[in-house]
Order: C-alpha cells, then structure tokens, then sequence
C-alpha cells in the first residue's frame, strides 16, 4: 500500500481536480476562480504524465502537458486582460456582483 | 518505504496542503503565495515521474509567468492602500459536501479502474525525444500554438490597452 | 529522418495555411495602414474567400494529414475526408456573410482603429473553427477548441467601454475556461485507458470488450461537457443568452452560426470515429457498449430545445431572443445526431446549411435596427411593416423560417430530422420536438405582430435601407425562400458528402 504506484499519483491528481472545483463554486472573486482553473489544469497534466510513465505510452503524455502548459498561459494573458477591463467598468471583479444581464 | 516513496510524500503533501489554503485563504495575496508552493509541488511530482523537462518549464512557465500575471491581476484589481484583500466566499458548506463526494467518487475510480500498466524503467532524460516530437509528428500542434499565442497577444493587448477618451 | 509524409500533408491543409497567411497579413497591414481600415477588411475578404476555393476543390478529396512520421500508424492528427469539408464550407460562407455584416454595422465601425485587431480576432476564431472540423486527435481537438475559445472571448467583449460587453467576456470566460478544463480532465483519463489520443485507435483499442465502464462513461460525460458548451446544449446553454446579449450583433451571428458548426462537426466526428463499432444494414451505428450515447442524447435535446423555446416566450430582447432560439435550434440538431445513423447527420448537414443563412439574416436585421434605435427592444420593431416594409419583409421571412413553417427552408431542415427520427422509430421524440416548433411559433409570431399589427402613430417617419444592404438581406431571403421549394441540390451535397465518408 506504502510503496508508491500510478493509483498515489492519480489521487493527488483527483485532489487536486475537486480542490480547484472548490475554489471555481465558491470564490466570488473572478483571479480567484482562474486560481482554481489553473489548479484543475495542473490536475490533468499530472493524469497525463502519470499515465504516459505507468503505462509506457512514450513522451507523448509528457507532450501533451507541455501544449497544455503553454495554452494556460495564453489563457492567463486573455483572463487578466479581461479581468483588468472589468475592474475598470465595474471597479470590481467580484462574479456575483457583475450581473446586468438579466432580465 | 524507500527513499522514492518519502520524497513522493513529501510533495504530494506540499501540493495539496497549499492547495487548500489556495482555496480557502480568506486573503487573496496569501492564496496566490500558495499557489507558488502548488506549482513548486507539481513540479516536484513532475520530476518523479521521470518528466525533467516539463519539470522545469512548468516552473519556468507557471511559477514565472502565470502566477506573476496572477499577481499583477490580485494588484490591480485590488485598492492595496485602502481596502483589504478579503474576498467573500459563497455556499461554502454545500460546495464542500459536494466536493468532497466527488473526490470520493474519483478516487474510487482511479482505485478501483484496471488502467494499462507495463513496467518500464523511469526513462533518463526526456529533452531531445519532446524536441523530435514537435518538429515531427506534433509540428502541426506546434504551429497551432505558435498562432494561439499571437492571438493571445493581440487579443490581451487589445482589451487591456486603455483608450481615449 | 523522414519528412516526407509532412511535406505530403501539406496539400491538406491549404485552406488553413492561407488563413493563417491571411493572418499574418493582417497584422502587418494594420500597422503599415494605420488610418484606413478598409484594407484589412479587404484582404480578410479575399483571404476568407480564397480558403473558401480552395475547400470547394477539395470538397471529395480524403486523407489522413499528420501521421507520425516513424510510419506507426497511417491515422494522423487531422482527418480530411467530404464530411468534414462540407462543414468547412458552411463556416468559410458564414465567415464571409459575418466580414460584409462587419463592415456594415455600426458597432464595429465605431471602434476605428482597433479595426484591425478586430479582423484579425476573426481568423483567429476562422482558424481555430477549421481545425476542429477535421481533427481527429483528442488533443488537436482540445488545442483547436482553444484557439476558437480565445478568440471568441476577446471579441464577445470587444466593444470594452460598454458594461455589458466586459460582462458578456467575463461570463463566456469563466465558463469557458472551467468546461474546457473539464473536458481535459475527461480527455487525459481516455489517455490513460487506451493509451492514445487518437481516435482510430481508440476505436481500434474500443472494439475489444471491455471492462472498465465507469471511468469511460465519465470521461464521456467531462468530454461532452467541452463539446456541449460549444454548441450550447443543455445543461450547459446558461453562458448563451448573456454572451448573445452583451456581444457586438456580428459577433453573436458568427458564434451562433460559425462556432456552433464547428463544434457539431466535431463532436460528431468525435463520436463516430471514436466510439462506433461498425454500421449494420439499414446504415444505423452500433456504439460500444462502454457508454449509453444514444440516451444521453436524446435526454440532452429535448432538455435543449423545451429550456430554449420556453425561455424566449418572454424575451423582450430581440438579440436574447434569437439567443434562446439557438439553443433550441442546437436541440433539433442533436436530435439528427441523437438517431445515430448516417441519415441523421445527413439531416444535420442540411439543417446547418439553412440555419446560417436564416439566423445570419435575422440578426442582420437586428443589427439595423439596433444602429438605427439604439437598442434590440422588441419595441423598436413597431410598426416596422409601415416605415420600412422591405426590412419588415425580410425579417417575417426568416423568422418564419426559423420557425419551420413551409414554404421556406427551414421547414425542409426540421423535416428531414423528422424524417430520420421517424424511420429510427423514435416517434414519442418527434412528437415532443413537434410540439416545441408549436411554442417556438408564439415568440417568433410575436415579433411579427408587433411589426404589421402595431397602427404606427400620426407622424410616424419611414426609413430606407442603403442599397447594398437591401441587396445582402435580399439575397439571402430570397435563398431561404427558393431554397424551401428547390432544396434538392443541398440535399443532394449533403448525401454526398456523408455517403463517401461511408458512415
């Protein structure tokens, strides 16, 4: 039970997915949801690059978390860009209080 | 246990410790100094899993560049002078039982599924295999990024810019 | 090293490369032509156009592109094949009707120089559409679904000193952002069943029985959850009606037509070249029993379709309006997908080609009148039929349409998902997607009333269209029209190019 194996690695990583979901449902501020997003990103890669070592798939698990590095990133710039754009309209990022669109 | 296992530990705890108070800091700052120490324990996992290269690039590309954006967002969107960083939550107790229950679910999957398992060595280093990779059977996903990222430039420049009144 | 088969994989993707061309040219010729915006849009048109060619040429060529190169494997990263072109073929015309809508509304024009980052937003969303209709490796799909989702979240809030912009942006971020992450965690777990990410062989690896149901229904349900927020399908349809309502009018067009296709073809693809064994006599797809598609399905559009026609009965919004409307109409169409036969994606193909002309053409109409008003209040329609009755004409034409009534287009695209899901005997499922069309009836039918039935007051002034923009809802009412009475050269396309791909 002790000695480590893909089963360790894939609990981490599903910690690390309903940690994020956590932080995505509760957290009214919207960096902090991205916070939580970047977490449930991170939990995937673990899967992949866990999977690709146990059960000798090649690198091309390893490949895959680095494409999906790169696109957190590009996601990141577009989030906080947004996110500044929204503090300037509504002079907060709170996701509950941005709500005009509503009938 | 070996050492393989403690130092196995050692970063699963770091990652989800930090990940916890990451999603439970009252204080935003305080969640995004966590998040630093999540990244570092992914990282860490990264490299026992025999991935040194993309060890390096998610502390190269998370710790340097996605949590430093994440920083400069928590800044300027926060009055640091006057207001304090606290940041309201929202039905946490249901979140948490709900939560909870799908990490359960999870993990019994992720227990109980007969995933592919084939012995193998942990492979030496990982560097110029991913480098033939992208240049042979990913140059297209490459390529693609390569777009994704100007289009990320162009549209992050293109919303952040300030106008003229 | 052998390069050959890269250098072979290039004549696939001529549309791509010269989108990305275009792109780049783009970009270059915003910064040379710093004051006169008319070039961008110029060379956007041609470029757009030009891919639109040379996807016609290549409508019935198919092929795998991007195979490895160490020759593993023949299936590559990129499947081309007439299913797919024929979607492309509808997002590159719909592009085109969108770049003409552009430049023809004031919104867009008012933003001046930012002009050019606009367009090129565009072929980035163009690029990342094409892509995602002929992946068919779970990780291009996700990088392709990216590359449209970035770009889409720009331009949804592109018009930034307007609250409800930023808002619409945030909105379409977050949930964007969280679903996307969802449909990795689903994709990364079918990596770790089968080993692969492409979907021949997790179709080979799926043709062996297996015993693992519950992680693959899962990732099914996180993978769908993606695709699902895409074409805005119940229960993840709640980011579309803010989205709709708080983006430019060009933009809500182009993601209710464009982004929605692409996120048909795909999942489609998805489905049947991942997870369908073979196909029995009467052309219908035996799916591998790991999870149970067909029920999802069918619970997932009637879901679809009831939430969005009962929730526009009481829109006075006419872009939120038409926003619901395209949830229901994303629930017909999973109901052609839900019949799992290749009759049914025939039925999908013909009702795509005849949605996007009639949504690009309502909301054309919703675009004139919000720069003439100032707002999409369905108030503003009074009396339409007496100040402008071309416009009023046009819009009665669409709106009939999307309805489904005959003589119009719209009417053969419902019948010919009815039809599929009749001879599937799936008739309790018909009977419900009928009565839907009767309630879709009442808010469609409302617009109308409000434009020949409100008496317009004394002074009330007319107001005329500017010729070009006459002739542009012209040609496509007119198409609407003569496309309900003489629809078989679509259906016949449409037949063609799902039969060589042998579904």
């Amino acid at each position: 039970m002790l000695q480590v194996g893909l089963t360790h690695f894939l609990i981490v990583s599903t910690a690390l997915f309903s940690l994020g979901i956590y932080g995505v449902v509760t957290r009214k501020n919207a960096v902090m949801v991205l916070m939580g997003i970047e977490l449930m990103l991170n939990s995937a890669n673990i899967n992949f690059i866990a999977f690709a070592r146990y059960g000798n798939f090649g690198n091309g698990g390893q490949l895959v978390a680095l494409f999906v590095i790169v696109l957190a990133a590009a996601e990141a710039a577009i989030a906080l860009a947004i996110v500044l754009n929204i503090y300037k309209t509504f002079t907060n990022v709170n996701v509950d209080e941005i709500d005009n669109l509503k009938e | 246990m070996n050492i393989y296992d403690l130092i196995f530990y050692l970063f699963a705890i770091i990652t989800l410790v930090s990940a916890v108070f990451v999603v439970t800091s009252k204080n935003i700052v305080h969640s995004a100094f966590n998040l630093l120490f999540t990244f570092f324990g992914v990282a860490g996992i990264y490299a026992l899993l025999g991935a040194d290269f993309i060890a390096v690039v998610q502390l190269l590309v998370y710790v340097g560049g996605i949590l430093i954006l994440l920083l400069f967002g928590v800044m300027l969107t926060n009055k640091i002078t006057n207001v304090d960083l606290r940041t309201g939550t929202i039905h946490i107790v249901p979140a948490a039982i709900g939560v909870g229950m799908l990490w359960g679910a999870l993990s019994a999957i992720a227990y109980k599924t007969n995933w592919i398992k084939i012995d193998s060595p942990i492979p030496n280093s990982t560097a110029p295999f991913l480098g033939r990779m992208l240049i042979t059977d990913y140059v297209l996903v490459f390529e693609l990024l390569g777009i994704l990222l100007l289009i990320a430039l162009i549209g992050a420049a293109s919303i952040a810019r300030r106008e003229k009144e | 090293m052998d390069f050959i088969s890269l250098f072979a994989s290039l004549k696939f993707i001529k549309p791509e490369i010269t989108i990305s061309i275009t792109l780049l040219l783009v970009v270059i010729f915003d910064i040379i032509f710093n004051e006169n915006k008319k070039i961008v849009w110029l060379i956007t048109l041609f470029g757009v156009f030009i891919a639109l060619i040379f996807t016609s040429l290549n409508l019935l060529v198919e092929g795998y592109a991007f195979s490895p190169v160490d020759g593993s494997h023949n299936f590559g990263l990129l499947t081309l094949d007439s299913f797919g072109s024929f979607f492309k073929v509808i997002v590159l015309v719909s592009t085109l009707l969108i770049l003409y809508f552009s430049n023809n509304s004031n919104e867009i024009i008012n933003t001046g120089k930012r002009q050019g980052e606009y367009y090129a937003l565009m072929l980035g969303m163009l690029l990342g559409m094409l892509f995602m209709t002929s992946a068919s490796d779970l990780i291009m799909v996700y990088l392709s679904m990216e590359l449209l989702s970035l770009s889409s979240y720009v331009l949804a809030g592109f018009l930034k000193l307007r609250d409800r912009d930023s808002e619409a942006s945030l909105k379409y971020l977050l949930y964007g952002a969280v679903s996307s992450a969802f449909m990795l965690f689903g994709i990364s777990l079918i990596y770790g069943l089968t080993g692969t990410t492409n979907l021949y062989l997790i179709n080979l690896y799926l043709q062996a029985p297996q015993i693992n149901y519950i992680p693959f229904a899962l990732a099914s349900i996180m993978i769908f959850a993606g695709i699902g927020f895409k074409i805005s399908s119940a229960p993840f349809h709640f980011w579309t009606p803010d989205v709709y309502e708080g983006a430019p009018v060009a933009i809500t067009a182009f993601l209710s037509v464009a982004s929605k296709a692409a996120g048909f073809a795909l999942f489609i693809r998805l489905l049947k070249t991942g997870f369908v064994l073979r196909s029995n006599e009467q052309g219908m797809w035996i799916l591998s029993d790991i999870f149970d598609w067909h029920s999802l399905l069918i619970f997932v559009s009637i879901l679809t379709m009831t939430l969005g026609n009962f929730s526009a009965l009481w829109q006075n919004n006419l872009k939120r309006m038409l926003a619901y409307s395209s949830i229901a109409h994303a629930g017909y169409m999973l109901l052609g997908v839900a019949v799992l036969s290749s009759q049914g994606v025939v039925a999908v193909l013909i009702y795509f080609f005849f949605y996007m002309l009639m949504n690009i053409g309502a909301f054309f109409v919703v675009s004139i009148i919000a720069d003439k008003y100032n707002s999409e209040d369905i108030h503003g329609y009074d009396s339409l039929g007496y100040k402008n009755p071309w416009l009023a004409a046009a819009f009665s034409i669409f709106l009939i349409s999307l309805t489904g009534l005959p003589p119009t287009a719209g009417f053969i695209g419902k019948l010919y998902i009815f039809i599929a899901l009749v001879d599937s005997n799936m008739i309790a499922v018909a009977v419900i997607a009928l009565l839907n069309t009767v309630v879709s009836l009442y808010y469609y039918i409302r617009v109308m009333k409000h434009m020949y039935l409100v008496k317009p007051a004394e002074n009330t002034e007319t107001f005329s269209t500017s010729p070009s923009n006459l002739v542009y809802l012209i040609l496509l009412s007119a198409s609407v029209l003569l496309l309900g009475i003489y629809f078989s050269p679509v259906v016949n396309l449409a037949k063609q190019c799902v039969g060589i791909l042998g579904l």
